[in-house]
């Protein structure tokens, strides 16, 4: 007897379907899996014949052969429980196969018959829509989760009992006895205002700083905040996701398969809502990163991605830990290479790092430093002149008077300035519509040359601060793609002086004059 | 000859003393070099065992080819019986046996002075040091100094940018770069003045080493400058020094609370003069003309109102834009623009992110229409 029924897997953030066969012959009693398949699922035999007898069947002595296809392509996780068992059931002939035909299962099995949830519903969810089946089978607990996708049933199971048609009489159909998600997790609440505990009018003082901040945001600008300890780069920083717009559908799905994948995602929430804020500690390694292990993981990187991945004392990264992260700048995503394959996940995250301007971090206060000559030089030393390249904004924040810090002014919350950010992303989609960009900050020198144009008092100002200045090409295009977004920031159709002298004003200065 | 004093230079550059006894003992450096070993041993028993090596080295040592080397790896050599030794340092009392020259040694009775100052300076000694470096210089006063990091190096770069004349008294060989960020300054001086040296090429940059050439730097010029120095610093040992060999002392003065300026406060306390702009102190050098500067003419800029009310705030102390805004009362956005314009006008510069200063001394005396 033979059965089948259809399964996924994941491989980067997108799903790919495998079959999961079943076939019960005569012969040598044997319990047989293939399909280039990893230890875990392979010990997916025990658990799925110990689960199976636990709900009352026992599997015949015979030849037990499972296959899950395609079998060249390197399956692992405990998804496959499930499948396993459910096509061991239609092998058996106690699920009816014309019943399963068209649906999707996943889920872990425990030795009592349970099933418990696994990470990446969400992306398989999409791949069963994609290939056109009609219903999925998941773990209750992912149920919420994968109700997420549209146009596609999904059922819950929590225990394997449910699937067996003899311990639910008195139902029709094989599925009748397994939850469906409730209403109101559906997709009709997905985009509230989003919530995030802090807001931007807490912040006191540091106008320099914050305006730099509300830039960047508003062209997705890599950010570098230098300042002595204190000074509020960290508050600032975790209060940037809360003026970036709110996430749109696509986002929120793409984010939640990425957290999905990781194991990361809620159950009770399935849905990211808000503005990821990554702030890992100095001490990650690269790989914790980038994503990677043996089966590939996301990582920091792909965690922040639509949102902000914040590096706080940027100099004491590992060396190699920040070389890492000038690919996936470039690209918006990274690329993990295996023996047995390529996962791509994407990065596209706006990166927030702060400093302090030497070890003591008093620097340029010359009665409080107590770094020596070389010191403040060999800080900064420690970060190359190829990332600091790719930092389009960069502002100072100086130490407060107790006047700021205990100043309450009328100050912008969150709420306003995100409405402002709001306009100046809807311009830059239509601006860059088809075009393949979608900030200010993803400009190349083509990019630049066409939806940057500079007037002639422009390029005048540009050539004085140039040669005054000493920029180099690279500080020139950063400028200019800066100006673009001040200027959108005023509603402005062309480029002024005044958005170019204030870009100017936020030049990363170039190391060779830094370290004098 | 020199090439004998070559070798007692090159071997006995530390121990000057005993170097003058034994010249003494043997009456020529040729005589020294040609001395028995056992006849040395008797005479000094005590350096003896401490100077085996040197004997050892000597046997290897052909004092002609030698001094051929050096002439090929461009450097010169003048032995303190040569012509061409400074007479300034002749009268010193611990005078060096030698120096290694990369370039070209101070004209007999040329006017030099020397600015030194801390490593780690503010932009106020930075400002400071490249404007007295470059106005003298400019005036045609030889700027010495020690090619060390912060003053030092700004006296040389401001000499230097007015094409004046410049020497650095190194603490190493003249063959070595050290510090290395000053890299510039070492390929650019001996074309425009010289790297002096009396340690022999080769010679590591110790830091024993460095408080002896301070008193090359002040033996050297008429006149030494300290532009910022904390208390107890090398600067004000080359102060020191300077009493000591005759010179006059000035000093930059500071605002009082500065650490970096509270060397040269105390030093104006001790009775230094008080350098108060580089036209003053060359009236002080007694430098003719020293008044009018003919040079500045392209210092009037024109600035517009906010431009200026921006620009009188800014002193030489560099200070963060809020701090400008708060003295100016007017919106951020204006004076991140304002202090641009300036920027590129050359009237300010951004010392730091975000911190400015003015750009230099003498751009205070800037008018402004």
């Amino acid at each position: 007897m033979f059965g089948k029924i259809l399964s996924a897997d994941v491989r980067g953030i997108d799903g790919f379907g495998v079959s999961v066969e079943a076939d019960i012959s005569d012969g040598m009693p044997l319990f047989l899996m293939v399909g280039y398949l990893a230890s875990e699922v392979r010990e997916a035999g025990d658990r799925v014949r110990t689960a199976l007898r636990n709900c009352g069947i026992l599997l015949p002595p015979k030849r037990i052969t499972v296959n899950l296809a395609p079998a060249n392509v390197r399956k692992a996780g405990s998804k496959f429980d499930l499948p396993i068992a459910a096509a061991l059931l239609a092998a058996l002939g106690v699920l009816d196969p014309r019943e399963l035909r068209g649906v999707l299962m996943a889920g872990e099995l425990s030795l009592n018959g349970e099933i418990h949830g696994i990470p990446g519903i969400l992306p398989m969810v999409e791949t069963a829509r994609n290939m056109g089946c009609t219903c999925c089978v998941v773990p209750k607990e992912n149920l919420r989760e994968a109700a997420l996708v549209n146009g596609i049933q999904v059922l819950g199971a929590a225990h394997l009992k449910e699937l067996l048609p003899a311990e639910n009489p008195g139902k029709r159909g094989v599925f009748s006895a397994l939850h469906s998600p409730e209403e109101e997790s559906g997709r009709t609440d997905l985009l509230g205002e989003p919530s995030y505990g802090v807001d931007f009018s807490e912040i006191n003082g540091q106008e320099t700083v914050k305006r730099a901040a509300q830039v960047a945001v508003a062209g997705m600008h890599n950010f570098l905040m230098i300042g002595p300890p204190g000074s509020g780069k960290t508050m600032i920083a975790k209060r940037i996701p809360t003026i970036l717009p709110p996430l749109t559908l696509e986002e929120s799905l793409e984010l939640s398969k990425i957290y999905s994948i990781a194991g990361l995602l809620p159950e009770k929430e399935p849905l990211i809502r808000e503005r990821p804020f990554r702030g890992p500690h100095h001490t990650i390694t690269p790989v914790a990163l980038t994503g990677g292990g043996r089966i590939p993981m996301p990582g920091e990187i792909s965690l922040g991605t639509n949102g902000v991945l914040f590096l706080d004392e940027l100099p004491e990264f590992q060396k190699t830990a920040l070389e890492v992260l000038r690919q996936p700048l470039e690209e918006g995503e990274v690329r993990i290479c295996r023996s047995y394959g390529t996962y791509v996940y994407p990065a596209r995250f706006m990166l927030v790092a702060a400093m302090n301007p030497c070890r003591c971090g008093y620097y340029p206060d010359f009665n409080l430093c107590t770094c020596g000559p070389g010191e403040v030089s060999r800080y900064l030393g420690r970060l190359s002149q190829p990332l600091l390249d790719r930092m389009d904004i960069c502002a100072e924040a100086p130490r407060l008077s107790y006047e700021e810090l205990v100043g309450k002014k009328d100050r912008e919350t969150s709420a306003r300035i995100r409405e402002r950010m709001v306009r100046v992303h809807k311009l830059q989609r239509k601006r860059y519509q088809g075009s393949g960009y979608r900030f200010n900050s993803d400009l190349g020198g083509e990019g630049i040359e066409k939806f940057c144009p500079l007037g002639p008092k422009e390029e005048e100002l540009l050539k004085n601060a140039f040669q005054r200045l000493h920029l180099s090409a690279r500080a020139c295009h950063r400028i200019i793609k800066v100006a673009r977004t001040i200027a959108d920031l005023e509603e402005a159709t062309h480029i002024g002086r005044e958005h170019l002298m204030e870009a100017i004003c936020y030049r990363a200065l170039d190391k060779k004059y830094w370290t004098r | 000859m020199e090439a004998y004093w070559y070798w007692i230079c090159h071997e006995l550059y530390l121990e000057r003393v005993w170097a003058r006894e034994l010249l003494h003992c043997y009456g020529s450096p040729r005589a020294v070099f040609e001395a028995k070993e056992e006849d040395i041993k008797k005479r000094f028993p005590k350096k003896a065992i401490k100077y085996k090596e040197i004997f050892q080295r000597r046997r290897a040592w052909e004092p002609k080819r030698a001094l051929e080397e050096l002439k090929r790896a461009e450097i010169a050599f003048y032995s303190c019986a040569a012509r061409e030794f400074p007479t300034l340092l002749k009268k010193m009392p611990d005078s060096p046996l030698g120096l290694f020259v990369r370039g070209s040694l101070p004209r007999e009775g040329e006017l030099t002075v020397a600015v030194v100052g801390a490593r780690r300076c503010s932009s106020y000694g930075r400002m400071t040091a490249q404007s007295f470096g470059g106005i003298l210089a400019q005036r045609g006063v030889g700027i010495i100094s020690g090619m060390a990091a912060g003053v030092d190096g700004y006296a040389h770069r401001g000499a230097l940018e007015r094409g004046g004349v410049t020497y650095a008294v190194l603490g190493c060989g003249v063959d070595i770069c050290y510090p290395g960020q000053n890299r510039d300054l070492y390929s650019a001086i001996p074309e425009r003045g010289g790297l002096i040296s009396e340690y022999p090429p080769g010679t590591p940059p110790l830091p024993r080493l460095f408080p002896l050439r301070n008193r090359l730097i002040s033996g050297l010029s008429r006149a030494v400058l300290v532009v910022e120095a904390r208390e107890r610093s090398g600067s004000l040992i080359t102060a020191d020094l300077a009493l000591d060999q005759g010179r006059d002392v000035f000093a930059v003065p500071g605002r009082i609370g500065d650490a970096l300026s509270e060397g040269c406060n105390r030093l104006i306390s001790q009775g230094a003069g008080i350098a108060l702009s580089p036209e003053k102190f060359l009236e002080e050098l007694g430098v003719e003309g020293a008044g009018k500067s003919p040079g500045e003419e392209k210092n009037k800029k024109s600035l517009e109102s906010s431009e200026f009310l921006v620009y009188s705030c800014l002193g030489l102390q560099a200070q963060h834009i809020e701090e400008i805004c708060r003295k100016t009362r007017l919106p951020l956005l204006q004076v991140m623009k304002i202090l641009v314009s300036l920027e590129i006008k050359g009237c300010v510069c951004e010392v730091q992110k975000n911190y400015y200063s003015r750009d230099s001394v003498s751009s205070s005396k800037t008018e402004i229409y």
